[in-house]
């Protein structure tokens, strides 16, 4: 009955390379053409297929851009909020803000990015080595807002386990990606130095981005160091250079572990500092635009414990300690705004591979200590905030033939402890505490062969942020005035998902609906008031019952060699419960993306389209935004020789220069998007 | 035990590097002085120019100033919630600030405190922003107001001379 995993790899690539080794129990699972056969299961075969689905390797090279939302941005699901290129946020089903959490190396990113669309993501997408959108029942892991979504960026700072590069012949070229995947335990043993140079230029917006990194192993003691920079030039668009929306970008890393017999310790330390600016020009807005300087630096301790009786059992403690610095200037000496953030979160996680029925059972806890304070024209009270937490994931199976359940919880706390500030109304000055559960339940059913229906129900929950309670005051930079209500209560909400996944002979396809029914769903909303005496709209944090519902679609022609086809879509709506259903504010339009390439031993040409319809469905006072189309094509080169590996990536985006507006920027009013765009990626890696 | 010890080494380090440094503003919070409308009047005290929460008075006289000539003193003032008519701040962190839309056609001449004259530079039409300063920053702005420059006259014959200037 036991395939070998020979078989099994072939299988796989075969259909497309969505094979994992870490899966539990031992089992066979017929897909279609290929058949995945493996011991000590530890997750779902639903997760295995997800994890193909993560951006690493080649398959980021492809897509990275100038920030991780613009790199993700045709996943499913995926859009963009923005303020210009370096203020770009994800969008997750068409909710944004705290909805998704984003990770890097398996904690919080510390920045304020979440809270206000002129604040960037404090992360350089060049430094990523795995981009990856988590679904379902494990967004519970670090978050309590199913609805949305958490996006991990994978650094590797920690360097547990050294990458190894090995040559790569012409015929497993384009298998690497799932290779490379599925390689969860690197041999470390037999490499001592491990190192990589990415290059990265563009003409949409004139200038370059580099990373510079190295692994090696002494005496097992594993050290990391990495450097990037970024420094890009005003963004051109169909309509002219958009002033202010130049990005510099400097980060260093570095990293240590040691494994012990039966521990494993380690340290990093990351450091990002950016200077970005914030296009002016709007009604109300400074005319001169906005420019700001941030840092953020990151102390991360992790120690590891493999219990001798059963090593995969592991127990994971992490320590983190973020500093993160925000200033706005609107001159070249004068603070409009500033912020200061001092964070501290411990994580403590167990994983037991297998107990009773269950088995990828994750649980463990997490305390998160913040302290921000403010200056300038910020008007938002100095706050202190705590949050506890406890979380839980398990698998089961059995019950059925091909069902596999995944059920998940994290229950937890928020507390808010405003000061005393002289902006503040002193009414609105007032501590808040709010308890927080979330569950979400997985059914995964495997209808015949290769073909999967999944329904996941959840319960989602989400604390208000300190903006949304207690500000009252004008936003320099995104040209709002902004209301808060220190009354607002947690927001929370009831979902479902339903999805088909289909793995066949020739082509691979899946389609989900979605929708959640929200109560008292947070967000803030144009008022149709002006601040008089800035004459800036004003914008109102309230809380409504919504529904928010859409689906994604995506389909895969895969290859390897000859013709490869991919396309993808995804729409969403949203509607508050009133009397005439009305329209929610920043919903995504319906996006298509395709793309048709031909594949040869180590060169990879393609063509590729992308369009949004126009967004009519419009909250009140929020603008109306046209659809449009754009082309693009690219030509990548991959080769392997004296054990570096080599790529060239050309890429061309908007080949036609059309003019494409974000329904999600602020900007769209003023300029549209990025004009026609040639780049081009060079990376080695040894 | 040598590695133990490097390791223990680099991992203090590090959180001696994360944490020497101190974390925090280096400005203080700043209060805005908010007002809903502003009103200008003439030297006389005649209204020359009024708007209230976005929403300018009709059939007032407006800016006007000749080329060549200089306006005389205009007084501004400021409303509140209630339409009451306030002063403006009388510390030293504010200050009166502006935006001339065409500065080829008017210029302004400032003397201090919550007044200002018009310059007419050349025959035509404008805009003026007027602001309340706050150092660099404008915590509130007047809409765009609407500057005629008439014709140019001889400085001798300019309705207003400047050693006329009450201020």
């Amino acid at each position: 009955m036991k395939t070998s995993l020979f078989r099994a790899a072939m299988g796989s690539l075969l259909c497309g390379g969505f094979l994992h080794f870490s899966f539990a129990q031992e089992f066979v699972q017929d897909l279609g053409n290929s058949t995945i056969v493996a011991e000590q299961s530890t997750e779902t075969i639903l997760d295995g297929l997800r994890k193909d689905e993560e951006l690493q390797a080649e398959k980021l090279d492809r897509k990275i851009s100038t920030t991780i939302a613009e790199t993700i941005k045709n996943e499913p699901d995926i859009a963009i909020r923005s303020m210009g290129p370096a203020a770009a946020r994800p969008v997750i089903k068409g909710l944004s803000g705290s909805h998704v959490t984003l990770t890097e190396d398996g904690s919080f990113c510390g920045d304020m990015s979440a809270t206000s669309p002129d604040h960037a993501v404090a992360s350089e997408v060049l430094t990523a080595h795995k981009l990856n959108i988590v679904r379902g029942p494990r967004i519970l892991n670090e978050s309590f807002a199913t609805a949305g979504g958490v996006i991990r960026v994978n650094h590797n700072d920690i360097p547990f386990e050294i990458e190894t590069v090995r040559a790569f012949s012409s015929s497993d070229l384009r298998t690497r990606d799932s290779l490379s995947s599925n390689s969860q335990t690197r041999d470390s043993s037999n490499s001592q130095f491990h190192g990589y140079v990415t290059g990265y230029t563009e003409s949409g917006q004139p200038g370059f981005a580099t990373v510079v990194g190295a692994n090696a192993n002494i005496h097992g003691l594993s050290l990391k160091g990495e450097l990037s920079a970024r420094n890009m030039s005003d963004m051109r668009t169909p309509d002219g250079d958009l002033k202010n929306t130049d990005i510099e970008n400097k980060s260093f890393a570095v990293g240590a572990a040691y494994n012990f017999e039966r521990f494993k310790l380690g340290a990093s330390f990351r450091n990002f500092n950016s200077t970005y600016g914030i296009p002016g020009g709007f009604i109300g807005g400074h005319p001169n635009g906005v420019d700001i300087d941030l840092f953020k630096r990151d102390l991360t301790l992790r120690g590891l414990y493999l219990p001798a009786q059963k090593s995969s059992d592991t127990l994971n403690v992490t320590f983190r300690l973020n500093q993160y610095h925000h200033t706005e200037y609107e001159t070249k000496e004068y603070v409009g705004a500033e912020f200061a953030v001092n964070q501290e979160n411990f994580r403590i996680e167990k994983f037991i591979a297998q107990s009773g029925p269950f088995f990828g059972i994750h649980f463990g806890g997490e305390f998160d200590m913040r302290s921000i304070e403010m200056g300038g024209y910020v008007f938002t009270p100095p706050t202190n905030s705590y949050s506890a937490s406890l979380f839980s994931v398990a698998s089961l199976n059995g019950w059925r033939d091909g069902l596999e359940i995944t059920l998940s919880a994290r229950l937890g706390g928020a507390f808010f402890r405003p000061q005393k500030s002289v902006v503040a109304d002193k009414g609105a000055i007032e501590d808040r505490n709010f308890a927080l559960w979330a569950i979400a339940a997985e059914f995964s059913q495997r209808v015949t062969p290769g073909k999967f229906l999944t329904l996941n129900v959840f319960r989602t929950t989400r604390a208000p942020t300190i903006e949304e309670l207690y500000n009252q005051g004008p936003h320099l930079a995104a040209y709002t005035y902004e209301r808060g209500n220190h009354k607002l209560d947690a927001e929370s909400g009831y979902g479902a998902e339903l999805e088909f996944r289909d793995y066949g002979e020739i082509v691979n396809w899946r389609a989900a609906v979605h929708s959640t029914w929200f109560l008292n769903h947070l967000a803030p909303r144009a008022t149709g008031d002006t601040n008089w005496s800035q004459i800036l709209p004003i914008y109102q944090v309230s809380g409504d019952d919504a529904l928010l519902m859409g689906g994604s679609a995506s389909v895969e022609l895969p290859a390897e060699q000859g013709f490869y086809a991919q396309a993808g879509a995804s729409y969403v709506c949203g509607f508050y419960q009133n009397e005439n259903w009305s329209d929610m504010p920043q919903i995504p339009p319906f996006k298509f993306h395709g793309e048709i390439a031909y594949l040869w031993a180590h060169v990879r040409a393609g063509i590729n389209t992308e369009f949004a319809l126009a967004q009519n469905r419009v909250d009140r006072y929020e603008e109306r935004t046209p659809g449009y189309v754009t082309f693009g094509a690219s030509l990548e080169f991959h080769w392997s020789l004296a054990l570096t590996h080599y790529s060239i990536i050309l890429r061309s985006e908007n080949l036609f220069d059309a003019d494409m507006r974000n329904h999600l920027s602020r900007l769209k009013s003023v300029m549209p998007e990025k004009g026609r765009n040639l780049s081009l990626l060079a990376k080695a890696e040894f | 035990m040598k590695k133990f010890q490097f390791l223990a080494l680099a991992i203090l380090s590090l959180v001696f590097a994360a944490c020497s440094d101190s974390n925090s503003t280096s400005t203080e919070q700043h209060e805005h002085f908010e007002v809903e409308g502003w009103r200008l009047y003439s030297a006389e005290w005649d209204t020359l120019y009024s708007v209230y929460r976005g929403k300018e008075t009709a059939n007032l006289e407006g800016l006007k100033v000749n080329a060549n000539c200089m306006s005389a003193h205009i007084h501004v003032k400021f409303l509140d919630e209630n339409n009451k008519e306030i002063a403006g701040p009388s510390d030293d962190e504010h200050s009166l600030g502006w935006d001339v839309g065409d500065s080829k056609i008017l210029d302004i001449h400032f003397e201090g405190g919550w007044g200002f004259h018009l310059k007419g530079l050349k025959e035509g039409e404008t805009t003026l922003i007027l602001k309340v300063k706050h150092h660099d920053h404008a915590d509130a702005k007047t809409p765009e107001i609407k500057v005629v420059v008439d014709k140019a006259l001889d400085a001798d014959k300019c309705p207003f001379q400047e050693d006329e200037d009450e201020d």
